[in-house]
């Protein structure tokens, strides 16, 4: 007889967003058990999360300290929305998200949408960012309540506890839909055009931004503060100061503008969070693809692989290619790495130019010199090579393939680095190309293109290293974002070390450059190929050994626990 | 077969993970030309051992021998002979069927034109073919297994070592797995495979060995093993396994 289904018995009691914290802090304590590395790694994160939390309260409780009531305002307005712009954009470009709680495993549970954002959200809050973040912020409640006494202080508490809650919802919603975005087939090539174009909108913007700056007076960019002050980005951190100024009946105003953006932006984030349920579940709809082509080695290799041979090593180059492209995750990664390669270098060298016009001075004499173009290539080379730094952890436990095959470890490193560099090469060369021609200096494209070749090269020497000692698992979820509680600042971490040692270890070339004059602009390509070229064989020549001596114990590394 | 070795021998194979004894020392040959059941109950430490015993995880102690070769200070030439399927582990599974199986075929140093070949032949009996190019990730359970096996099959090892084979694989799909490896080992190849589903065991191993807590409870051929008893009479009692007494879990059938 089928078990008769009865009503409970007792009334379910409700899930409060408590429930979600209480669940996140288990989860996070859990994490830790018998994992020295992972409680250091953590205690790390906690120094730097107070360290910036020191500077930040000190940076915003300044005008409060010092009594200088005319920054007050300003201070709010641009450090605020500061912090709002670096939880919209870091996690997309750097850290991703904390997915200790992932929403598909929510998926099954008789939630309602409003307890599963309230609840997520809840849980988001309790980060050592947030909590850093929290602290620094505490400076400008200082601020207000030195100006403007008990009222004012406590306004502008509500107002930082609102802004802290308006971060982490637009971190999260911002980070969802880029997901979603990009899991999508059908839109995944629009969200890289839409990217590019905004990355290059950002370039004359940020230009725009700094001439103004260069030329306003204080009055001016007082101004702009106040039109910053109501708008979402800053509305939460100034309410404080305008009580303090006497403008109390702008608080309300603020606060409602503050909480609609926080309403907006949690809206935002339930509906791609139900597509990320449903798509996890599901794992995405089939393709409507063509037929076979040719038989099955043909199919493997990608056409701008025609050249490769059919061998192991051509296998491996041509898995590793489709792989860069059919990963959402390698994907973002590639597509942050084209913007930010063309966008910085550009920042940094053309900064000057509308200064030097602008002040009279001769025609199109960019500020930059052959060291500075070079240092900004060399992070852009730098920044290239770092997404190696857990090339296995994209693979998961799909590396044990390679395992039972029994892959050399020099072998597996250079068709990896390889097939990396078909997509890396073009975008370093466009890089160069777009250098050369924003700053008129046609004779810099070799000392710029060797620059970026040099950095790259040792940067592959050292992440084939890292890659292989500093592994670590990547949850297998559908946001490419996500990260394991932990790995965010391990990954953090490791991606620092090997950026400075990417760096040092190309830093001859920015010397070079300083020190030999004109030569360099024709002995830079050449050198430049060779150094990269010669660190690249050797350190995947050193890290293949480690391999083939931790094979198995790096497929462990990568293989995400249950 | 003139082989003197076995197909695979184990050696007081143990792990530890955190302290928590997963398996503690695993003797076992495998003789060749032999169909092998590994059975156990869940968390026995079947996956363990034969992750252990085909070089995916290092063993605290202990070895694994495939033909007389050294899985772990051999292991190129131990690798050529055997073909692995792993339960819970990932494929590379952003390729389709084909292009998967050209990856495997490549990687293990075959001629393309053979690759090509046994790869159309393999996709057509296991009735892969109609996938087309649709990506593994995007495959029913039933078909990643299959596709799973046809990569541990191109090949053409001496040595299949399979873990859970018919899990979450539908009775048509399961008939057609075990009809292929049926061949295979009368065609002189030895397959390995762990299982807690009973009835398949019965109906293809020629031995069997129950794992249990991590050390082998029970071995010999599926003769000796059963005696005149059913398998699972047997397995139930070697693992110790309790049964319901209809006082709990009362509020079922309120």
């Amino acid at each position: 007889m089928a078990v008769p289904v009865t009503a409970p018995a007792e009334r379910s009691r409700p899930v409060s967003a408590r429930h979600f914290v209480r669940l996140k802090l288990r989860v996070m304590g859990n994490n830790f058990r018998g994992q020295g590395w992972r409680i250091a790694m953590f205690v790390g994160g906690v120094i730097a999360g107070l360290w910036f939390a020191a500077t930040g309260f000190f940076l915003l409780a300044a005008p409060g300290l010092a009594g200088e009531p005319k920054y007050a305002l300003m201070v709010a307005a641009f450090g605020g929305g500061l912090l709002v712009l670096g939880w919209l954009l870091l996690p997309l470009v750097f850290f991703g998200v904390d997915e200790t709680l992932d929403p598909a495993r929510f998926a099954l549970l008789p939630l309602t949408r409003r307890t599963l954002v309230t609840g997520l959200l809840a849980a988001a809050l309790v980060s050592v960012p947030t909590v850093a973040v929290l602290i620094a912020t505490l400076g400008l409640v200082l601020t207000a309540g030195m100006l403007g006494g008990w009222a004012a202080a406590l306004v502008a508490a509500v107002g930082v506890a609102a802004g802290l809650v308006l971060c982490v919802a637009a971190s999260r919603a911002v980070t969802s839909a880029f997901a979603t975005m990009l899991r999508s087939r059908r839109v995944r090539d629009l969200a890289a055009v839409l990217l590019a174009v905004l990355a290059a909108l950002l370039g004359p913007l940020q230009l725009v931004g700094l001439a103004a700056l260069r030329q306003a007076d204080w009055d001016r960019l007082a101004g702009v503060a106040r039109v910053v002050g109501w708008t979402p980005f800053g509305a939460p951190w100034t309410v404080g100061i305008d009580v303090a100024e006497g403008r109390a009946w702008a608080a309300p105003l603020k606060l409602l503008i503050t909480a609609a953006g926080i309403g907006a932006l949690l809206w935002w984030w339930s509906r791609s969070l139900e597509s990320a349920m449903v798509g996890a579940a599901s794992g995405g709809t089939a393709k409507a693809r063509g037929g076979p082509v040719g038989g099955a080695v043909t199919q493997l290799f990608p056409r701008a692989l025609g050249w490769a041979r059919r061998d192991r090593f051509g296998a491996l180059v041509a898995r590793e290619c489709r792989y860069w492209w059919r990963d959402a995750r390698r994907r973002a990664n590639l597509i942050t790495l084209a913007v930010i390669g063309i966008f910085v270098p550009v920042m940094v060298n053309f900064g000057g130019t509308s200064f030097s016009t602008e002040s009279g001075m001769e025609f199109a004499a960019p500020s930059s010199s052959p060291v500075l173009a070079s240092l900004s290539v060399l992070f852009v080379g730098v920044l290239a090579s770092v997404t190696l730094a857990n090339q296995f952890g994209f693979d998961g436990s799909a590396y044990a393939a390679n395992v039972v095959a029994g892959v050399p470890g020099r072998l597996e490193l250079r068709a990896r680095a390889t097939a990396f560099s078909v997509y890396v090469l073009p975008i370093l060369a466009v890089v160069a190309v777009v250098l050369v021609v924003v700053l008129g200096r046609p004779a810099w494209l070799g000392l710029l293109a060797g620059t970026l070749l040099a950095s790259y090269g040792v940067g592959l020497a050292i992440n084939s290293l890292v890659s292989v000692l500093g592994a670590y698992s990547l949850p297998e979820t559908s946001n490419p974002f996500a990260m394991n509680s932990g790995a965010g600042l391990a990954k953090g971490l490791l991606t620092v070390l090997s950026m400075i040692g990417s760096a040092a270890a190309a830093v001859p070339m920015v010397v070079a450059a300083a020190l030999l004059g004109d030569a360099w602009l024709w002995l830079a390509l050449p050198l430049g190929l060779a150094y990269g070229l010669g660190a690249a064989l050797l350190g995947t020549y050193l890290a293949g050994d480690v391999l083939d001596r931790r094979a198995s114990e790096l497929l462990t590394a990568v293989t995400p626990r249950r | 077969m003139t082989d003197q070795h076995p197909a695979l021998a184990l050696r007081g194979l143990a792990k530890r993970f955190d302290g928590k004894v997963a398996v503690a020392g695993v003797d076992l040959d495998v003789p060749a030309g032999s169909f092998y059941g590994l059975l156990g109950p869940n968390g026995a430490g079947k996956t363990t051992t034969l992750s252990m015993a085909v070089g995916l995880l290092r063993p605290d102690a202990g070895g694994a021998w495939v033909l007389g070769h050294d899985v772990w200070t051999d292991p190129v030439r131990a690798k050529q002979l055997f073909g692995v399927m792993p339960d819970g582990v990932r494929l590379f599974d952003r390729l389709s069927g084909a292009e998967l199986l050209a990856y495997h075929g490549l990687l293990r140093g075959m001629d393309p034109a053979v690759v090509d070949q046994r790869a159309a032949e393999l996709l057509d009996v296991l009735a892969l073919g109609d996938a087309g190019r649709t990506l593994v990730v995007d495959y029913s359970a039933g078909m990643k297994k299959k596709i799973g096996l046809a990569c541990a099959l191109l090949h053409g090892p001496r040595l299949l070592v399979l873990d859970e084979p018919f899990e979450a694989v539908d009775p048509v799909s399961a008939a057609l797995i075990r009809d292929i490896l049926h061949r295979y080992v009368v065609g002189g190849g030895t397959v390995v495979f762990s299982s807690h589903v009973m009835e398949v065991v019965e109906r293809l191993c020629s031995h069997v060995a129950i794992l249990a807590e991590g050390t082998i409870k029970q071995v010999g051929t599926l003769d000796q093993v059963r005696g005149d008893r059913s398998l699972e009479d047997v397995f139930v009692e070697v693992v110790g396994g309790r049964t319901a007494t209809g006082e709990e879990l009362a509020w079922l059938s309120r």
